[in-house]
């Protein structure tokens, strides 16, 4: 039971920190990742390529963050001068890229075999049974300087010009904000992130394949996001936790319907999910945490959120 | 030589037009990419598979039946979900429709699993026209293809609601004042989306094997087809997919036929650095 929960919270880590990343890209900047399921895919397998070569773990992530980071960017500046949608469209293209090279360039990545004995940080350090808990507070401890990092970067002069390019880019690039460069560098940032999730992947399954990095995990990620609260990176946290919750609970699902095969049960669980997604962004569009913004004391703030605009909201 | 690879390329185009119309009608009204294209393409292809081989209906027959289901499929759609959502920003139901996209992919997969189908049809010889090889196949696409699209042009251009699409999809505020419901409006435009698609589903499904997946593979061609002919337009989105067809199909003669679709990839980066209003759009000052 232990070690199951050790699993569960390890891929509840990785999915948090795709989460921070799609947070700091979507629900900062406005800039949607859709395919954010490609980034993933090129950061786990720079770093298995890497570490495989017998650099390091260190270097593997190294080269994970920095892959991704220039790839992100540059996608982001392909988007210049474009609305939100074409940069969801333009990621998602190149999600699909991503997925085309990873299965057909057999001799990096060997195809849809997959690639095994990826090296794990800090291995042998303690006895084996013991090492999931090793990871997993690397892990936790990746979390909360990211965590803080980014919480601080929301505060910063810089934090509050991307909530302003979210908002309104014309007001901000009016104000002398050079729109382009924050919009590339939010991206990168948040591909440096993904690259750290895609090399702990990998170093957490020391097996990657290329069925492991499906459209399926962008949903995930966008449904923490939005359960959580977009914007916010403790509602993140928070969102994370129930969607692993509602994903691992569905599992059960095999002891009511016994009469489904394997494929049916995953199909359910597939549609159970889009559903979830489907009634958060009707009922719940803010999610259970709000985003954090400056009070001034003394007067009511008033949030008046282009993005998500709720009638619900209580202001 | 390159002859045969442009034909097979204009065919697999016309594949791509039905559903980049129905994405860039469904853009025009509603200002947001329908992701869930791929997965309503899936859905027609099976509505058909089982007209054809559990009701031994005609493949013809078959297509359009799953044109009309999947049309009055693609209201209730509408009704039940995005109706929810048509104050919010695009992104809201962009992320929406990827949520439609796994439960209708995954209905597919619940009631037939996995395993690639394909539909009962009698197997022609290839002709020869012209030294080129045509197969029976690729007659039947072009045939409904075309049939398809003609009809949609004759409604967009003249009939009543044609004009009242149109209104609506240039300035939302005027066509209200002049009385015409949008609501209506919408439902319109989503039968025409949802049949077209339902259609391109049967026609992908003819040309290769029917699987959950079935729809995905036309995915990025089809935003590039339609961001191509300028998101928005429907006669932009028919030369934007035969350009991407013929660009897929030919380019296939450089690089390796996987990556056919990465061709697709770089022609919407290319296009939106240099053009980003697309081919037959007109550049406009957003406000």
């Amino acid at each position: 039971m232990a070690s199951y929960l050790v699993t569960i919270l390890t891929l509840v880590a990785i999915i948090s920190i795709l989460g921070l990343a799609l947070n700091l890209q979507w629900g900062l900047c406005g800039m949607v990742n859709f395919g954010l399921t490609g980034f993933f895919a090129l950061g786990a397998y720079t770093a298995a390529i890497v570490g495989l070569s017998g650099a390091g773990t260190f270097a593997a992530t190294l080269a994970a963050v920095v892959v991704c980071s220039l790839s992100c960017g540059l996608v982001a500046l392909v988007s210049l001068r474009l609305s939100e949608d074409y940069l969801a469209i333009l990621t998602l293209g190149f999600g699909e890229v991503v997925r085309l090279v990873v299965l057909n360039e057999e001799w990096l990545t060997h195809g849809s075999l997959g690639l095994p004995g990826i090296p794990r940080p800090f291995w042998g350090l303690v006895s084996e049974d013991k090492y999931e808990y090793l990871f997993l507070g690397l892990l936790a401890v990746v979390i909360l300087i990211l965590f803080i990092a980014l919480e601080m970067l929301l505060r910063s002069p810089f934090g509050r010009a991307i909530r302003a390019v979210r908002e309104d880019d014309v007001v901000a690039a009016t104000l002398g904000k050079n729109v382009l460069m924050l919009r590339v560098k939010v991206f990168a940032l948040g591909g440096a992130i993904i690259g750290i999730a895609g090399s702990f992947h990998a170093f957490y399954m020391t097996y990657i394949d290329p069925s492991q990095f499906q459209m399926i995990v962008t949903a995930y990620v966008f449904m923490a996001v939005i359960a959580g609260g977009r914007g916010s990176n403790s509602g993140l946290l928070l969102g994370s936790v129930l969607l692993m919750a509602a994903i691992e609970g569905t599992r059960y699902l095999k002891d009511i319907f016994n009469v489904f095969d394997a494929t049916q049960l995953s199909a359910i669980r597939l549609i159970l999910i889009g559903l979830g997604l489907i009634l958060l962004l009707i009922f719940r569009p803010q999610g259970c945490l709000g985003e954090y913004r400056l009070q001034i004391k003394g007067r009511e703030s008033k949030p008046r959120d282009i993005a998500v605009q709720t009638k619900t909201r209580a202001t | 030589m390159i002859a045969q690879y442009v034909l097979n390329g204009f065919v697999s185009g016309m594949i791509l037009a039905l559903p980049a119309i129905g994405l860039t009608l469904v853009y025009g009204i509603l200002k947001f990419p329908n992701f869930a294209f791929g997965a309503m393409m899936t859905a027609g292809a099976y509505i058909a598979l089982i007209l054809n081989v559990n009701f031994g209906l005609s493949l013809l027959w078959s297509a359009a039946l799953a044109a009309v289901i999947f049309a009055m499929i693609a209201v209730v759609i509408d009704q039940t979900v995005f109706r929810q959502l048509r104050d919010r920003d695009s992104i809201t139901l962009l992320v929406c429709s990827m949520g439609v996209s796994f439960v209708l992919e995954n209905i597919a997969r619940f009631i037939f699993g996995n395993a690639a189908r394909s539909f009962d049809l009698v197997i022609a010889r290839p002709k020869y026209i012209l030294g080129l090889k045509v197969n029976n196949e690729q007659i039947i696409t072009a045939i409904i293809a075309l049939a398809a699209m003609a009809a949609v042009y004759f409604i967009l251009r003249h009939t009543a609601l044609g004009r009242a699409m149109r209104a609506v999809a240039d300035n939302p505020a005027l066509a209200a004042v002049r009385g015409v419901r949008r609501e209506n409006i919408i439902c319109w435009t989503w039968v025409i989306a949802g049949s077209l698609t339902a259609i391109a589903g049967v026609l992908a499904g003819m040309d290769r094997a029917i699987d959950p997946m079935l729809g995905w593979n036309y995915i990025v061609s089809t935003f590039a087809a339609a961001i191509l002919g300028g998101l928005g337009n429907p006669v932009g989105a028919v030369i934007g997919a035969l350009a991407v067809g013929i660009v897929e199909e030919t380019s296939t003669l450089i690089i390796p036929p996987n990556y056919r679709q990465a061709m697709s990839f770089l022609v919407i980066a290319l296009l939106l650095l240099m053009r980003p209003q697309g081919l037959l759009g007109v550049a406009t000052i957003k406000k």
